[in-house]
């Protein structure tokens, strides 16, 4: 229950994108073309399931404090934790070339749909947010795994609605001023003010 | 007629008044016929244009404009304990509704005419619809500069930005609505602000509306809302607290009736909304811890109660932010029904979900289109291959 509760919190009521703004600048950016936005999204969803519970052991076994107890008991004053931010960084880093490589040489047509974005995806914020995320709330491994997977299921459906959006507004005869970023950002707070619906939701109560 | 034709040269191109042309243009096309004719290959052999289908929207709007007056006279002259005839209802009612229609046309009509004039387009008639609804989702007692800041968000963010009328993703008088409803919510929320308070008020009287009584009712829900004096056939005819326009179902369906007689709205769109809080509330009812619970309401009951009928009929269907393709009207209906019988049922952040629900979807429908187009395509690709 508390599973599908994180689950429906990160896609809905607490959306990576429209309820923290992160991962803004690959949205705005790249929500174009409905083609580019779900590959973009896919790419997100499945970086983040990778990424977040690996950051979640290296967090639990190396970096928290007392956290290398288990190598000798004289460790456990040592707090690793002023190196959050780079271990992260690096390891979503070296992931996705990791998986962009694998990819390349086992599935030629996933690489050929994702390939090009899995590179960009390193420099989302929306990635190390969830990453940072999962320590500021203390979730389990298996929370943070349900976390990431539906925090990039949220990105994804904001996305892909935000291309189908401007795909839409082809046609509308919008001021010269607020052409391309700037009514992509208007439409941008408007969701997430739409999204509002959700908040407040939760189960198992 | 000559000093029409010397007015009108002042304003074309080269006149001394050239700028201006935006309101002219809109004077003339309100008081006399237009001097244009349509030159070449139209169609259509009728009159039915942008401007009478408006018409026919604000026209279907009367009864619950009729009746949401009285409703606001009759909410006063209950709460004050004082036995009023009709006519008092009304006039009290009128003293109301009149300055919130004064400040919506006014401030909504002064954002229309500044971009006609400063894009140089004409002004058109999107604002009436717009601007006729706007009042009847607003409780009877909120400040009428509240009313025109919500306005101008609405129709210059809403809808202006975009491009005007017809080319919005949100319903214009929803977006109002909600910025009221997140900037100024103690306006716009709780359960004070549904009935107009006299000096005088009755201790007995509440003024919430059924779906606050809904959050915690004490017993079961149905004769509990019954015995609270919301049973099923006041909450139908309207004689209860709300916004001003949304209490009637009777009224609605009046309007409703018009609509699709004139096939202005949808039917798809109406009928999948009722579908979906039906399917959403049949749901509700199965998982019901208690028949105490708001979970356990009956269909019938969400579609009488708060803004469901209003919506259903009148936002839903606006055929700018609703879903274009006819798979994909369905579909939009049907999860705007079960969106706004969620929230009312599992958020206990809102009592009511209409409004969210509505332009929840308004962001997903271009995405719905999207996909019923693809797979439409798809289908005929295949049917062209096989």
């Amino acid at each position: 229950m508390e599973l599908i509760n994180i689950g429906i919190r990160a896609i809905f009521t607490e959306n990576i994108l429209l309820a923290y703004f992160l991962g803004m600048c690959s949205f705005l950016a790249l929500s174009k073309k409905m083609s580019t936005s779900f590959g973009l999204g896919v790419a997100v969803i499945f970086v983040l399931s990778i990424t977040a519970p690996v950051n979640w052991i290296l967090h639990e076994y190396v970096l928290r404090e007392g956290a290398l107890a288990w190598l000798d008991p004289r460790m456990r004053e040592v707090d690793l934790s002023f190196l959050v931010f780079i271990s992260f960084i690096a390891v979503i880093a070296a992931l996705v070339q990791v998986v962009e490589m694998a990819i390349e040489k086992f599935s030629s047509k996933l690489y050929s749909a994702l390939g090009i974005y899995l590179p960009l995806i390193t420099v989302n914020c929306a990635i190390l947010g969830v990453s940072l995320f999962m320590v500021e709330r203390r979730l389990t491994l298996a929370e943070t795994a349900v976390f990431g997977v539906s925090s990039g299921i949220g990105w994804f459906m904001a996305i892909v609605s935000m291309a189908a959006i401007r795909w839409k507004l082809r046609y509308s005869n919008i001021p010269s001023a607020m052409r391309g970023l700037g009514i992509t950002m208007l439409v941008t707070g408007l969701m997430a003010m739409a999204f509002m619906i959700f908040s407040g939701i939760s189960l198992g109560h | 007629m000559k000093t029409r034709g010397r007015i009108r040269s002042m304003f074309e191109k080269g006149g001394s008044l050239e700028r201006l042309w935006p309101l002219l243009d809109a004077a003339e096309t309100f008081l006399f016929r237009l001097p244009a004719r349509t030159s070449g290959g139209a169609h259509i052999r009728d009159a039915y244009d942008l401007k009478r289908m408006m018409m026919i929207v604000v026209l279907a709007l009367f009864p619950c404009m009729a009746f949401g007056t009285y409703n606001v006279g009759y909410q006063f002259y209950a709460s004050a304990g004082i036995a009023a005839g009709h006519l008092d209802c009304l006039i009290k009612g009128l003293w109301v509704v009149v300055p919130l229609y004064a400040v919506t046309f006014a401030v909504g009509g002064f954002w229309e005419a500044f971009f006609a004039l400063v894009r140089g387009e004409e002004i058109n008639e999107g604002f009436f619809v717009t601007g006729t609804l706007i009042p009847l989702v607003m409780p009877p007692t909120i400040p009428l500069w509240q009313l025109a800041l919500a306005v101008s968000f609405g129709v210059v963010l809403g809808k202006e930005l975009f491009g005007g009328t017809g080319m919005n993703v949100f319903n214009p008088a929803l977006v109002s609505r909600a910025f009221l409803f997140f900037a100024y919510p103690k306006s716009i929320s709780g359960a004070g602000v549904w009935v107009l308070k006299g000096d005088r008020m009755v201790d007995a009287v509440s003024g919430a509306t059924p779906l606050h009584l809904g959050i915690e009712p004490v017993g079961d829900i149905v004769p509990y809302l019954s015995s609270n004096g919301f049973d099923f056939w006041r909450m139908f005819s309207g004689l209860e607290p709300g916004s001003i326009g949304e209490t009637s179902v009777i009224a609605i369906l009046m309007g409703a009736a018009l609509l699709l007689v004139t096939r202005v709205a949808s039917w798809r769109i109406m009928l999948s909304v009722f579908a979906g809080g039906a399917a959403m509330a049949l749901l509700c009812n199965a998982f019901a811890p208690s028949p105490a619970s708001m979970l356990a309401l009956p269909a019938h009951y969400h579609f009488v109660m708060g803004g469901f009928a209003f919506g259903a009929v009148f936002m839903a269907t606006d055929p700018v932010s609703a879903a274009g393709t006819n798979a994909g009207k369905f579909i939009y209906g049907f999860l705007i029904g079960v969106l706004a019988v969620l929230v009312r049922t599992l958020n206990p952040a809102y009592p009511e979900g209409m409004m969210l629900a509505i332009l929840f979807m308004n962001l997903f429908s271009p995405l719905i289109d999207y996909m019923v187009v693809r797979l439409n395509m798809r289908r005929r690709r295949l049917r062209a291959a096989g």
